[in-house]
């Protein structure tokens, strides 16, 4: 989920506080698909993975570059993309509706995880393929970045706007092409979340802190910063609270989420350009991109 | 259903004085100072949180009332037996009231301390994230702490306006007046800050944070000040909410109600303008209220909940506002300083002042005066 966040970041730098809502979407997906055709969410992935990318390609193209092209600051651009988030809300909220009219789906607005995983000696099998598809989405990412024209030109447009537009390079496609690929791994990443976890129309709001600390811990300017981080706060998470719990008790569960904004604290403290400026090959990229962008913010400030 | 215009009327005005305080806050922050605020519903919350447990248990400490068992699961019984002893004591309740006010004031300025800390060095993206990120967290806290407000299911507060419960509809009246005269205290405060010299040098390092260092300006301090003053007011917010209602919950406080409508009415009104803030509020609570109430008669011919629609609607109208008129009904003004001519007149006054003679020895008020004063 990071990874996206990341992507829509490098390009339009603006944090987007919507992004859950992609989650949501591709839990939906998934849940709509599994309860009226009986599909088993890995199947129904692909699927999961074209409407969100389309939804966030929607939203990139229909009112963020509008905002942006009509110079609303970052403020503006922060606040529209939360109003998103709202708006989103309250299409699940019809859409569950729907369903619960239609289809008398009576478990629309939330739901218990759903069924049509299978397991691996005696393991679920989320947990072979959640990790694998992570592997193979970060090593398509990487060959996309740096072995294909394509990529390299991405990034360039990602780091330098005006130096890519220069060189002949389309920015805009580039930049239409991440938001593809963000809103696609969210809603991934939804349709997977439906096998372990119960879902509702919120869950993906309420993601949004653990997917927030992961881009920052990784450092927001770096998609393998976000992979590292992504995973790092999984595992935490996951591994303080069940320490916690043989050690305090099951109190501690309410309090899981507060590990991902404890290590975003602690990395804004001591950290703010996250894992990645710690010692990395990319090291004099993300600095000399830190740096552009507090020029260019500088430039337009004034 | 009966429709009470003046019941809608009275609803209209507490919600409004307390959306008009919240907001004015957020344009204190966000306007002026350059503070992007997306995690107002925890500070108001904090606030209300705080007051509505502590001052229940203060008042069954205070009235010698026994306690039998756990205070949250029984506080539905005190209530009866406590609000009639509060009743015959006015000058009790309205000590509990002032002291919820200033016990949900510390708070909001102590949670705004801290959520502010990490990230107020650093931009105004990372500010955003980590008090959103922050304000879900104090959510999931709020309904997960169950001794402190009873969690999801929330617990009921003692009825400090009781006193005035003498009639059909005196309170709500009485409670009113309170907010009104609260609202209306935080507009002249705000209003005061942003003609003075501070809410000037607020607005320079909003626009523009390194010229603003270079003139001695401590842009973090600033910033810092201001989160924890807005926060403060908006806890103070909180805590009446809770006196009104009569019951705090941590379903109440959503990233929708407090933060997101608080934003829709800065946005809407003009940020940096009190004034415009202060109408925003106005149309906004109005319509929400008018929706309100005219949404019932929909239900029956669309077939989901209407709220979805309002969610939807008002977030189109916040987009459609940031596209087409991104300054608010009524934009910022920039702040006006003397014209010249009057400062030459203030100059030539001081010179022509009886002290005077031909050489300025001994001019009037000190040095500031005297720099002033030295022709070229």
């Amino acid at each position: 989920m990071a990874i996206g966040l990341t992507l829509t970041y490098l390009t339009t730098k603006v944090p987007n506080f919507a992004y859950g809502s992609f989650v949501t979407i591709g839990i939906y997906t998934s849940y709509t698909l599994y309860r009226l055709d009986a599909l088993n969410p890995y199947l129904s992935t692909p699927i999961a993975f074209l409407v969100g990318a389309v939804s966030s390609v929607g939203m990139y193209l229909g009112i963020l570059r509008v905002l942006a092209r009509r110079g609303s600051s970052l403020v503006a651009l922060m606040i529209s993309t939360l109003a998103l988030d709202i708006a989103f809300i309250g299409i699940f909220g019809i859409y569950t509706d729907n369903l619960y009219n239609h289809y008398q789906l009576i478990d629309s607005k939330s739901f218990y995880q759903l069924g049509g995983d299978f397991t691996l000696y005696g393991v679920p099998g989320l947990t072979y393929v959640a990790p694998i598809s992570l592997g193979c989405i970060t090593t398509i990412l990487f060959i996309l970045l740096t072995q294909t024209k394509f990529g390299i030109a991405m990034r360039a447009s990602v780091e330098n706007p005006s130096l890519a537009r220069v060189v002949g390079i389309n920015v805009e496609k580039t930049y239409v092409f991440a938001w593809l690929l963000a809103g696609g791994f969210a809603a991934l990443a939804g349709s997977f979340y439906t096998l372990a976890l119960p879902g509702s129309v919120d869950s993906g709001s309420k993601l949004i802190v653990e997917i927030f600390s992961a881009s920052v811990l990784g450092g927001l300017a770096s998609i393998y910063g976000a992979v590292l981080g992504g995973l790092i706060i999984g595992a935490s998470e996951i591994l303080v609270t069940d320490a916690g719990t043989q050690l305090f008790g099951s109190w501690v569960l309410v309090y899981q989420k507060g590990i991902p904004l404890v290590i975003m604290v602690i990395t804004l403290l001591f950290l703010p350009q996250g894992l990645v400026s710690i010692d990395w090959r990319n090291l004099p990229r993300s600095v000399s991109s830190i740096n552009l962008r507090k020029i260019r913010q500088m430039v337009r400030r004034r | 259903m009966v429709f009470n215009l003046l019941t809608f009327l009275v609803d209209l005005g507490t919600t409004y004085a307390l959306y008009l305080a919240v907001s004015l806050t957020l344009n204190l922050e966000a306007g002026f100072a350059g503070v992007p605020n997306f995690g107002k519903v925890m500070f108001v919350a904090g606030g209300a949180a705080i007051a509505g447990s502590v001052i229940g248990r203060l008042s069954v400490i205070v009235l010698g009332i026994n306690v039998h068992g756990d205070y949250n699961a029984v506080v539905p019984q005190l209530i009866p037996q406590i609000d009639p002893l509060l009743a015959s004591n006015f000058v009790l309740s309205m000590a509990l009231l002032l002291l919820g006010i200033v016990l949900a004031a510390g708070m909001g300025g102590v949670m705004g301390y801290f959520a502010s800390y990490p990230a107020i060095h650093l931009r105004e993206d990372y500010l955003g994230m980590l008090l959103l990120a922050a304000a879900q967290l104090f959510q999931i806290f709020l309904g997960g702490w169950t001794p402190f407000i009873n969690g999801t299911q929330g617990i009921e507060v003692p009825d400090l306006f009781h006193w005035a419960d003498v009639g059909v509809g005196v309170r709500d009246a009485v409670i009113l007046v309170f907010l009104a005269a609260f609202a209306f205290l935080v507009y002249v405060y705000v209003e005061r800050v942003a003609r003075s010299p501070l809410g000037r040098t607020l607005r320079a390092v909003r626009d523009n944070e390194v010229a603003a260092r270079a003139l001695g300006k401590n842009d973090v301090v600033i910033r810092r000040d201001v989160i924890i003053v807005a926060s403060a007011i908006s806890g103070m917010a909180g805590a009446l909410l809770t006196f009104y209602a009569g019951a705090v919950g941590a379903e109440t406080w959503t990233r929708i109600t407090w933060t997101f409508w608080i934003w829709v009415m800065v946005i809407m009104g003009g940020a940096a303008n009190n004034g415009g803030v202060a109408l925003g509020a106005f149309f906004f609570t109005l319509l929400f209220k008018v929706v309100d109430q005219v949404k019932f008669y929909f239900s029956g011919y669309i077939p989901f909940d209407v709220n979805w629609l309002e969610y939807m609607s008002f977030a189109a109208l916040l987009i459609l506002i940031l596209a087409f008129r991104p300054g608010g009904i009524l934009p910022e003004k920039s702040s006006l300083t003397l014209p010249w001519r009057t400062v030459a007149e203030i100059v030539q006054a001081n010179q022509r002042s009886p002290v005077r003679t031909d050489q300025p020895t001994e001019p009037l008020g000190g040095e500031r005066r005297s720099e002033a004063d030295r022709p070229g």
